[in-house]
Formats: C-alpha cells, sequence, structure tokens
C-alpha cells in the first residue's frame, strides 16, 4: 500500500518538477537581478549580504516603484557553499532567469566562473574579499564591494604600527579563505616594509573544534598583535581556548567576516577587547540608510539584523544606481537588448564615483571594480561591537 | 533483459540525450552534464559497492584524483589522453588504497575507506606544487584531437558519451565471468572462497574498475567546473554517491543512474516547487529536510530503490495500455 502510494507519489512530483525545470517564465524586457548566498551551510551566518541587497531592490519596489518605474524582479538562490551548486546557480541567472546583474558568493565559484562571467558579459558582484577575484583588465565585470582580505591584514599592522608594537603573528584557517591572503602579505614583504617582524604563522584546520595547542604557540611567541585569518565559528573557539590559558583577547585582530554579535554574546568577558577590522556601518548607527532599512522592515520584517545586511544593501544602492543610469541613457526604459543592457550596466558600475551609499560607507567608488575600501577598527567593549576611530583608506 | 536490447536501450537513451541537447538551454544543459557525469561516478561506485558488496566512503577522493589528474593533463595540452590518464590515475590511486584496505571486511573496510577519504583531501589541499593547494587548480577547456569543447553543450554531449560507454562496460562486467565473481563475493566470501575464487584479487578488481570510472568523471567534473578544488571533494560527496546507489536500487546499473538523477535534480526540483509556491525563502531549509525524508521514506518503504518504482510504473503503464487496446478492440467488435 505505501509503495503505491510513495509511487504515485513521486510520479506526480517527477512529471510536476520536469515542467518546472523548463522555464522560469522570465523575459528578456523583464528587469531581473538574480543573486545567490549561502542561505544554508557553512558560512550561512554572514548570509545578510545576500538579503540586504535582495531586499534594497523589494525597497525600491515597494516604496519607490521601482527603478524608474519599472519593478525589479529579485531572484534569490542558495549555493550552499558548494561550487557544484553556485554554478548551477549561475547559469540559471545568466540563462534562465535573464538577469542583468548576477550577485554570488564564494571566492572559489567566483574563480571558477570568471571566464564565463567574461564570455557572458554579465556584471557579477562577488561577496568575496580575495584579491584573486579581482582583476579589472581581465576580468572587467567583476566587482567586489570592499578592502581585500590583503588590505584588511594591512589596516591591521598599521594599527599595530601605530600603537608601537612589533611582533605579528598569523593564525589562519587552512582552506583558500585563510591561506591565501596570508601568503599575499608575506610574498610582498609587507611587515618588514612596516618595520614589523612576522615571529609565527599558525595554521588551523577550519573545522576544528579545539584550538588549545595554537593559541598556546601564539602565547610562546610572545606576540603584540594575533591576526586571525578565520571565520566566526573558528573565532569563538580559538578566543574561547585563548581565555583558558591566559592569552588576552585584545592582543586578537580578525577581518570583516568575524564581525558578528554571537561572538561576545557566546563568550562574555572571554570577548571583551577582541578587535575586527569594520568595512561599513553597523546595524543601528546614526546613519540615512538606516531610516529606509527601518521603514522596510517596518514593512516587511528583517531577519538578518547585522553589518552583513548593511554591506547588501549598500551593493544595492550601487547596482541599482547603475542598473538606473543606463534605464535614464535609453529614455527610461529597460533596454530591449538584454546583452548590450549587461554591458552597459557594467560601464555605468565601473563608472560609479563619489555616490552617497545612505552612510554605509562614507562614499562609494566603483572605478577599480571594488567599491568603497575605507575601513575602521571595531572592538568588543561591554559585549558589543564599538567603532573606534575615523574611516581610514585601506589602499594608502 | 537481453545483451542486445540494453544496448539498444543504452543507445536510444543516448541518441535522445544527444539530439535533446541542441534545443536545451546552458543551464539545462549543466543539469544535463551533472547528472551524465554523477551517473558514470553512480556507476563507478555500484562497481564496487552495488556489484562486489564493498561499501566505500573514498569515492569522492577517487573523483578528486581524477579532477587532478585531468586537469594537470589537460592543461599540459594532453587532449583526450587527459581523460584516459584521469582514469588511470583514478585506478592506480584505488589499487593503492585498495591493497592493504581489502584484507578488511564490512565496517572496517568501510572504515579504511574513510581514513583514505580524509588522507587524500589532506594531500589535495597541501600537495601546492601539485594541486596549487587550497587555491585550487584552475582548468582550461578540455580538447579533444585539437577542437576545445569549451561549450556548455560540448561538454554535455561528451559526458553523455561517456555515461554511455560507463554504462556499456558495466553491463558487460556483470554478464562476464568477473561480475559473477563480484557478485559471488559479495554474497559470501566464505562460498567464494570455497569456490576458488581469490577473494582479495576479486574486490581489487571491482575497487580498480571502481577507480577509473570514478577518475573518468572527476576529470568530466573538472573540464566542466574549470576549477579542481579541494573542499569540492569532500566527506560530504562521498556520502551523496553512496545516497545514490541506495535510493537508485543497490545492485543495480540502471538503479545507480536514477539514483544520480534523482539526488543531482530533486534538490533544484524541491527548490522550483518552493518558487512556485511563492515560498522561496523557506524551502532553503526545508528543501534540506524534505530531501532527506525521502531518502528515508525509501529506505524503509521501498528499499529496492526507484529502480523498483520505475519498474512498477513502466508495468502499469503497459497494463494500462493493453487494457486501453483491448477496449478499442471490443468496441470496434460491438460496432
Amino acid at each position: 500500500m505505501m509503495n503505491r502510494v510513495l509511487t504515485n507519489v513521486l510520479a506526480v512530483i517527477a512529471s510536476l518538477l520536469m515542467g518546472l525545470l523548463g522555464s522560469s517564465g522570465a523575459k528578456a524586457q523583464d528587469l531581473t537581478v538574480c543573486l545567490w548566498g549561502t542561505i544554508t551551510g557553512p558560512d550561512a551566518s554572514v548570509n545578510g549580504m545576500t538579503y540586504g541587497m535582495r531586499d534594497y531592490f523589494e525597497f525600491l519596489n515597494r516604496f519607490q516603484g521601482g527603478i524608474l518605474g519599472t519593478n525589479v524582479r529579485t531572484v534569490l538562490l542558495d549555493g550552499r557553499y558548494r561550487l557544484d551548486e553556485e554554478l548551477k546557480n549561475y547559469r540559471r541567472c545568466v540563462d534562465q532567469e535573464k538577469a542583468v546583474l548576477v550577485s554570488g558568493w564564494s571566492t572559489g565559484a567566483t574563480k571558477a566562473l570568471r571566464d564565463q562571467i567574461s564570455s557572458d558579459k554579465v556584471p557579477f558582484m562577488s561577496q568575496s574579499f580575495a584579491s584573486d577575484a579581482l582583476d579589472p583588465q581581465q576580468f572587467p565585470y567583476i566587482f567586489i564591494a570592499g578592502a581585500t582580505y590583503e588590505q584588511q591584514i594591512m589596516i591591521a599592522l598599521r594599527d599595530l604600527k601605530a600603537r608601537g608594537g612589533k611582533r605579528v603573528v598569523f593564525m589562519f584557517a587552512d582552506n583558500e579563505f585563510g591561506r591565501a591572503p596570508i601568503a599575499n602579505v608575506q610574498k610582498l614583504k609587507q611587515i618588514e616594509e612596516l618595520g614589523l617582524e612576522l615571529v609565527d604563522s599558525i595554521e588551523f584546520k577550519f573545522d576544528g573544534q579545539d584550538f588549545t595547542g595554537q593559541v598556546l604557540r601564539a602565547k610562546q611567541a610572545n606576540a603584540d598583535m594575533i591576526y586571525l585569518q578565520s571565520s566566526a565559528g573558528p573565532t569563538l573557539a580559538i578566543l574561547r581556548d585563548a581565555a583558558k590559558i591566559g592569552l588576552k583577547t585584545d592582543l586578537f585582530i580578525s577581518n570583516f567576516y568575524n564581525l558578528i554579535s554571537s561572538i561576545p554574546a557566546q563568550l562574555g568577558p572571554a570577548a571583551e577587547g577582541f578587535r575586527a577590522v569594520q568595512l561599513y556601518a553597523n546595524w543601528g548607527d546614526d546613519v540615512p540608510a538606516m531610516k529606509d532599512i527601518l521603514s522596510y522592515s517596518r514593512a516587511q520584517p528583517v531577519d538578518k539584523k547585522d553589518i552583513y545586511f548593511m554591506k547588501g544593501w549598500m551593493e544595492g544602492i550601487a547596482a541599482a544606481e547603475a542598473i538606473r543610469r543606463t534605464m535614464a541613457a535609453n529614455g527610461g526604459k529597460v533596454p530591449a537588448d538584454l546583452a548590450a543592457f549587461r554591458i552597459d550596466v557594467r560601464d555605468a558600475l565601473a563608472g560609479i564615483k563619489e555616490l552617497d551609499a545612505g552612510g554605509i560607507v562614507p562614499s562609494l567608488n566603483f572605478s577599480k571594480n571594488q567599491g568603497s575600501i575605507q575601513a575602521r577598527i571595531s572592538q568588543v567593549m561591554q559585549g558589543i561591537f564599538v567603532s573606534q576611530g575615523p574611516w581610514i583608506d585601506a589602499g594608502k | 533483459m537481453r545483451k542486445r536490447q540494453i544496448f539498444l536501450l543504452a543507445l536510444l537513451f543516448a541518441v535522445l540525450a544527444i539530439a535533446s541537447c541542441f534545443w536545451l538551454d546552458r543551464f539545462q544543459l549543466l543539469l544535463v552534464q551533472s547528472v551524465a557525469t554523477a551517473g558514470v561516478a553512480a556507476l563507478a561506485l555500484h562497481v564496487l559497492t552495488g556489484m562486489a558488496g564493498q561499501i566505500s566512503f573514498s569515492h569522492a577522493g577517487l573523483i578528486g584524483i581524477g579532477a587532478y589528474a585531468g586537469g594537470i593533463l589537460g592543461n599540459a595540452g594532453g587532449d583526450i589522453l587527459s581523460l584516459v590518464g584521469a582514469g588511470v590515475a583514478g585506478a592506480v590511486a584505488a589499487a593503492l588504497i585498495g591493497w592493504p584496505a581489502l584484507r578488511l571486511r564490512g565496517l572496517y573496510f568501510a572504515m579504511a575507506t574513510l581514513a583514505a577519504q580524509f588522507l587524500l583531501e589532506y594531500l589535495f589541499k597541501h600537495l601546492e606544487p601539485i594541486t596549487h593547494g587550497a587555491s585550487g587548480l584552475l582548468v582550461r577547456p578540455l580538447t579533444i584531437f585539437g577542437y576545445p569543447l569549451a561549450s556548455d553543450r560540448s561538454v554535455a554531449l561528451l559526458s553523455i558519451v561517456l555515461l554511455l560507454m560507463s554504462w556499456l562496460v558495466c553491463s558487460a562486467i556483470a554478464g562476464s565471468h568477473l561480475g559473477r565473481c563480484f557478485i559471488v563475493v559479495r554474497e559470501s566470501e566464505i562460498v567464494a572462497r570455497g569456490m576458488g575464487i581469490n577473494v582479495a584479487r576479486t574486490k581489487l578488481a571491482a575497487f580498480v574498475i571502481s577507480g577509473s570510472l570514478a577518475g573518468i568523471a572527476g576529470a568530466v567534473f573538472a573540464f566542466a567546473s574549470r576549477l579542481a578544488h579541494p573542499e569540492t571533494f569532500s566527506l560530504s560527496m562521498s556520502i551523496d554517491y553512496v545516497a545514490m546507489i541506495i535510493v537508485g536500487g543497490l545492485g543495480s546499473a540502471g538503479g545507480a543512474l536514477l539514483g544520480a538523477g534523482f539526488v543531482t535534480i530533486a534538490p533544484e526540483s524541491l527548490q522550483r516547487v518552493g518558487e512556485a509556491l511563492n515560498l522561496s525563502d523557506r524551502v532553503f531549509a526545508i528543501r534540506e529536510i524534505v530531501f532527506g525524508a525521502l531518502i528515508i521514506l525509501f529506505l524503509i518503504f521501498e528499499p529496492s530503490g526507484l529502480r523498483a518504482i520505475v519498474h512498477r510504473l513502466g508495468s502499469r503503464g503497459l497494463q494500462f495500455s493493453r487494457e486501453m487496446s483491448s477496449k478499442i478492440k471490443r468496441r470496434k467488435l460491438v460496432r
């Protein structure tokens, strides 16, 4: 009996799905933006970036009648932090959804897709900060929205120098995200140029559970600063283990992906003094964009109330501006030729200079396909991240 | 089914699949290629697990070996030899893993393959001069006799042809003396020994054939994705393949192919259903739960897998068409 039910259910589902997979209903004249992020997967804690960008377009639809009167169709997909899934999403966005702009996720997928992106001529906003993903000459359609991991490390190193410190330890995850930026900084001899000394480089397993051995080694190095090239999961465990052995938390500084409220929330006093490089305004900061976000969130609840959502919102501002400029040049209408529309949006995005991003970043400039490279340092104080000092240029 | 019928069916399937490639869009071509490549890798595991009864968790590692070998050879201008080389590399790696591991049985063997999987993952990450470490190996498009297979269509066509060839190889093995030895070893190693079968050598042969097909699948994966990345060939991929052959129907090549199709397409299909119901935001997490629940339902209510369901649907269809034709005949007689 159950076998028959299972058979019938599967037969119905299969026939339904074969039809569904065939078409998305997208037409070339639609104004579609397609995005994917890790909605379910290992780095889902920062997926506010994808939701933020999607929600900015939904905000435009709801409060401003879309872009120049045309509603933006947004397609949100889950990349699951899997290469095969991300490649599939890209193909769907470009060919089935006929998106004018695509927002992707990981460094690996961006690298795997870069030739396809160039040949498809689709403006592509990557959530990666890897310098490998950024090459405006060779890959003019790929954009990233902030300081690279290497530039974030440099911000921390310059801060150390300004404080009179000298001895640096790198702790980094055993994957591309962990290794590549550290190797690049070492290769360029930037530590020596600043007059600092790299006393140890400690690799750890990205999915490790106990880092006592690594923090003991870092303690022995007697460092003035320990830079963590890591994401929130391992960082939590490393700070926990550092507190266990009495290694001071304020020695640790990390990249943008560790500005996550669960670090002070879960570690309590053990997180006090921990610092991370901040690239965007925090959720709740007194900036004009926050008013729009709050208006939107009253109409449509926002789940991801964090700095990553702010990043996505800012990317939405830039992407929408590029689309608006392209449409304005076409008499306010969506160009009929999707291929030409994509090329023009890419050019418009690369032409963005000194754009007001609602205070999320000081000003927005995509001329080098990189967005704003202003950064500041944020520190855990009394259980929350507090921005320290003014914005500084990470490129200098 | 007779061999000739199987061959004709496979040929018909391949011709239809190849013909369909000329009207599919690029996303659909990518799905076809993904299913076909997963099909080759699932058939590889079918030889080892379905036919010879050895559970392996190092399948992703072997696919990874093929991806790196194919990518390196392809980047060096290896042309079609890069596919052959990937198969050879997969076979050699399987032999190296299999030689010590095949002295073990059942769960102990599975644990040994699990260890091999972790070892291979470590090597992919740390053998930087060969694998480019954590950043992965960028792979140029495959060339076949100097003709570059840069388009999605050409890669999809290649994967269908390779799937057809793998299916024929599996069918040939199933009907051969070696295939029968595999089945005897699967059913009882004691009986196999009693029948004079060299059990260790037979298991090693299954592992080597499986490794070779997995290597070829890995190369196609690398040429399609243009990247061989260590995080791709993880344990979760090995588990996906075990799920494929179980869901499809353990012990049958057709089942392995159905399982490959199901595991590759089902998450995407569930996503589309969610979108059609305007629940795209919520469906992401539900998708995994539904997918997991479907697998549990299979294990409980249909252990013979999709193969049995397809068989039943086929018989029901035949029965329906017979009933319809007899009704039509009866009506004609009445008139």
